[in-house]
């Protein structure tokens, strides 16, 4: 087995030096490292970042579509597609033994795919002499899935099984019906995984024309990060890639913008169970605005530790179990959301109260100028451990393609360094609105088994 | 730090150094073992450790409060409270964690990270609260009611319930792996007190155990000489032989757990295998159970069961194999009415698997697929530092990472196929199914 252990040897990519540009190629830019080039046969953008402290690398494609390009119908269509892009391919297909999942398995890859409300990603993590071989089931999945219907229909029950085992979980239900009411008009009001009568109603047919609206060179980009040399990776990229076309017809916009809210809406849901949970969740922006950064580091003062505000006065209070915070990072406005299990034995009113008192104390206080550099620290290791791993750094970029472009994922340190004190303040003034409010409760009813 | 990640202050990695070189390694005479590997492309540092006092070692009907002595350790030092500790990792973005869970009853495991230039800091706050914790009543008691309701949490989980129900059919009372019901633990956590986690922690926590891999950004001569510096006088502790409970045999059986309003339902197959992450056949069960159930999407389950009959969104199988033998157990997830279809196509699966055995072509994939994984995982400096970590704690060395794709290449079909068979029966299976079914 080969160890990690660096000594000197010959030099990395010098930053400073200009590219060599390969012929069927355009260099764009280049920050933090990552280097941005398009394939000026199909407008294919490609991102490469070495990082050789092990010989593996992550190749991914992120598929700008997601639940927010979907309707009444054909809900969770995005995600039902990239599970029927594990089923076949004109070259890796289950029916000729060649699986995706079969083939990357052998070589003891890591992979998988994900879809979001604003993306879908495919990724696999391999030793770094087969990149090849993910570079090219990507370029196969691209343009060559067959979706056939027989392949849909054993699928759509692994993912019924999937949307089962989501409402199992009061976290995932309180989420999925805090977005359905705080989004009216917007995509957002439907979950990724769709409306359970869309998954299982939803035709073969209506899939392949999804996929032939989205899946195209020039809506993906392809990422390669770690132990690989660039013109290697940019001529396989070329060899896999280079001969899909680029969509005959532009991808179409999402041009639904949800109106203000103009007062608190609250909801109830009541399951059989022991712990109830509170879930409060204030409308917000898109990740691009510059308030972002700052609703990031009060997502942090408040949730993040045994220090944060909210640890403090609920569950160091014994009012709830644990908390969770989430300012939500999407594509367009989006929410800022607390979720608390109740500890049993005290009222939910108690606890949403107690939440709503500490977000009241910090839209009109605001916060300490320390626990803004902590929640800021905080931030900026999190980046550099992501670092560590080659997919993790696949998955933030991703991110943050889908929601504000790559080059966000490079600049996001330095926009979180400059906020301040006062940031934070105006933010918590400006979001922690009651007009803007979502509230959700999940109620333990008596039951047998309960 | 600056937005633009430096440019890496070391060259590339040459990667032909082996871990029995690289890493380097100190043995203190009360027993602690140190381990270092220097890795300096990025400016983070992971550490993975270990020390016997899991519960294995707690009286049989009070198994707690070896988990309840490793959770509060942070909680409160003679010098600082459990704020002040949280705060001085909160604010470097560092963690710091014990935990002596019940899938290995023998281990308290130990993870920290922190970025490099804050090494030092966690490494005083790892040996504060190893060295003089002092269990403050009012934090047991904010941990004792706060786990009451989180274990009443879990018992609204359908996975949860299943794995305690077959748990405690497979294994009797008092067994490491016997699962209480949720009332029986509930008593238990109310009854605690912090004199018996003090007695618990003088008894059972001491260097003759413990182990510290640290793997990153740092100067490992420096590193060794502060770990000793800080934990050199610490005390051995009690002998570090491991008990062996006595083997069980339990009779197969079924068991439904209901529950209402569960969309999902979840089903366990299990019976005790007792297979030890040291045993020579390790990597051949191992072989073996991933061609057939590691993998939802590849593995004959998954391949039946997910992929060809849509029945479920993830079926596994796996052995728990740690320093004692754990069960043997497949775990799927069925929309109640499938139960019965699904558990059908399973026993399918495994009896025709333990008759026939693995394909050659199952076994060649199964061989690349591991090296190739083991490459991967060793992809981090916490992959690095865990995979050093088990190697040390389960007592086959460094070297093993080095060794690694040659003892997976030396497994034989025939030894593979014995070695799954051996303790393997799916007419000894116990099956427990835990959701909304209205029959049994």
């Amino acid at each position: 087995m080969e160890s990690n252990v660096p000594v000197p040897e010959s030099s990395v990519v010098d930053s400073a030096l200009a590219p060599a540009v390969p012929e069927a190629f355009d260099f764009v830019r280049e920050k933090a490292g990552i280097r941005e080039w398009h394939l000026r046969s199909n407008g294919l953008k490609v991102l490469l970042l070495r990082n050789t402290v092990a010989p593996v690398a992550t190749f991914a494609v992120v598929y700008c579509v997601g639940s927010r390009n979907e309707a009444v119908g054909h809900t969770g269509a995005t995600h039902l597609l990239e599970h029927l892009m594990f089923k076949g391919t004109a070259e890796y297909d289950r029916e000729k033994g060649t699986a995706v999942a079969a083939v990357l398995e052998a070589l003891g890859a890591r992979f998988n795919a994900t879809t979001w409300f604003d993306r879908t990603n495919y990724y696999e993590t391999v030793p770094s002499d087969r990149i090849e071989v993910a570079v090219r089931i990507e370029a196969s999945r691209m343009r060559g899935a067959l979706l056939r219907d027989s392949d849909r229909v054993p699928e759509m029950t692994v993912v019924r099984n999937e949307y089962e085992r989501g409402e199992n979980s009061p976290f995932q239900v309180l989420y999925k019906e805090t977005f359905a009411t705080a989004f009216r008009e917007h995509p957002y009001h439907h979950p990724t995984i769709g409306w359970r009568t869309d998954i299982e109603g939803v035709s073969t047919h209506r899939l392949k024309e999804f996929y032939d609206v989205f899946y195209h060179p020039n809506n993906a980009t392809a990422m390669l990060i770690g132990d690989f040399e660039e013109p290697e990776a940019l001529a396989t990229i070329e060899r896999q890639f280079g001969s899909i076309p680029r969509s005959v017809e532009p991808i179409p916009e999402v041009y639904t913008v949800e109106p203000p809210q103009e007062g608190e809406r609250r909801f109830i849901i009541r399951r059989t169970g022991q712990v109830a949970w509170v879930a409060l969740s204030w409308r917000t922006v898109a990740a691009t605005d510059p308030d972002t950064p700052a609703l990031a580091v009060l997502g942090n003062v408040l949730g993040v530790g045994l220090t944060a505000r909210l640890h403090l006065a609920l569950v160091e209070e014994s009012l709830a179990l644990s908390v969770t915070v989430v300012p939500w990072q999407l594509r367009d406005p989006a929410l800022f959301s607390v979720f608390a299990p109740v500890r049993p034995g005290v009222a939910t009113e108690v606890v949403e109260s107690r939440i709503r008192q500490e977000i009241a104390r910090v839209a009109s206080e605001g916060v300490t100028e320390a626990e803004t550099k902590k929640a800021r620290t905080q931030i900026e290791a999190e980046v550099i451990f992501d670092r560590d791993s080659t997919d993790q750094v696949a998955a933030s970029l991703s991110e943050a393609i889908a929601v504000a472009g790559w080059e966000w994922y490079a600049d996001y340190p330095d926009l979180v360094r400059r906020v301040t004190d006062g940031d934070v303040r105006r933010a918590a003034a400006k979001y922690f609105r009651d007009d803007a409010l979502t509230v959700g409760l999940y109620l333990p009813k008596e039951g047998p088994g309960a | 730090m600056t937005a633009t990640p430096p440019a890496p202050a070391a060259p590339p990695p040459k990667r032909k150094v082996p871990f029995a070189e690289a890493v380097r390694e100190r043995t203190l005479s009360s027993g602690a073992r140190f381990l270092v590997l220097e890795n300096h492309f990025n400016p983070t540092v992971a550490i993975s450790g270990s020390l016997n006092a899991g519960g294995l070692f707690a009286p049989p009907d009070r198994r707690l409060v070896a988990s309840f002595t490793a959770g509060e350790l942070a909680k409160g030092t003679a010098r600082r409270t459990k704020l002040e500790i949280a705060e001085e990792l909160e604010s470097r973005g560092a963690s710091l964690s014990f935990s002596a869970g019940s899938a290995d009853p023998v281990g308290v495991d130990v993870g920290a990270a922190s970025l490099s230039r804050d090494l030092e800091i966690l490494l005083d706050v790892l040996a504060e609260v190893l060295l003089t914790p002092v269990f403050p009543a009012e934090e047991l008691e904010k941990e004792q009611m706060r786990l009451v309701g989180v274990v009443r949490e879990q018992q609204d989980q359908t996975s949860v319930r299943a794995f305690e129900a077959v748990s405690r059919r497979i294994y009797p009372p008092g067994h490491p792996f016997h699962r209480r019901t949720a009332e029986e633990r509930i008593a238990a956590i109310e009854s605690l007190e912090r004199e018996e986690l003090q007695r618990f922690y003088d008894e059972r926590y001491g260097a003759g155990t413990l182990l510290l891999v640290v793997v990153g950004d740092v100067d490992s001569g420096r590193i060794l000489d502060g770990l000793e510096r800080r934990l050199g006088e610490w005390r051995s502790g009690p002998s570090p032989e491991i008990p062996r409970p006595p083997a069980v045999s339990p009779a197969p059986g079924s068991e439904t757990v209901r529950m209402p309003d569960k969309a999902s339902a979840d089903v366990v197959l299990a019976q005790p295998a007792d297979l030890e992450r040291s045993s020579p056949e390790y990597l051949a069960c191992v072989l073996a159970n991933s061609a057939l159930g590691q993998s939802s999407l590849t593995s004959r389950l998954g391949v039946r069961v997910r992929d060809t009959e849509g029945l479920t969104y993830g079926i596994h199988s796996g052995f728990s194999a740690t320093h004692l033998g754990g069960p043997f157990a497949v775990s799927l997830t069925v929309k109640p009415e499938s139960r019965d279809a699904a558990v059908a196509a399973t026993l399918e699966e495994i009896h025709r698997f333990r008759r026939e055995g693995m394909t050659a072509k199952e076994l060649a994939d199964e061989k690349s697929s591991h090296v190739g994984r083991f490459k991967v995982d060793l992809a981090s400096n916490g992959g690095i530092a865990h995979a050093l970590d088990a190697a040390v704690y389960y007592g086959l060395g460094v070297p093993y990472l080095d060794e690694y794709p040659s003892l997976v290449e030396r497994v034989s079909k025939e030894a593979a196929d014995a070695a799954f068979a051996k303790r393997v029966d799916p007419d000894r299976f116990t099956v427990v199914s835990a959701g909304s079914f209205d029959t049994p």
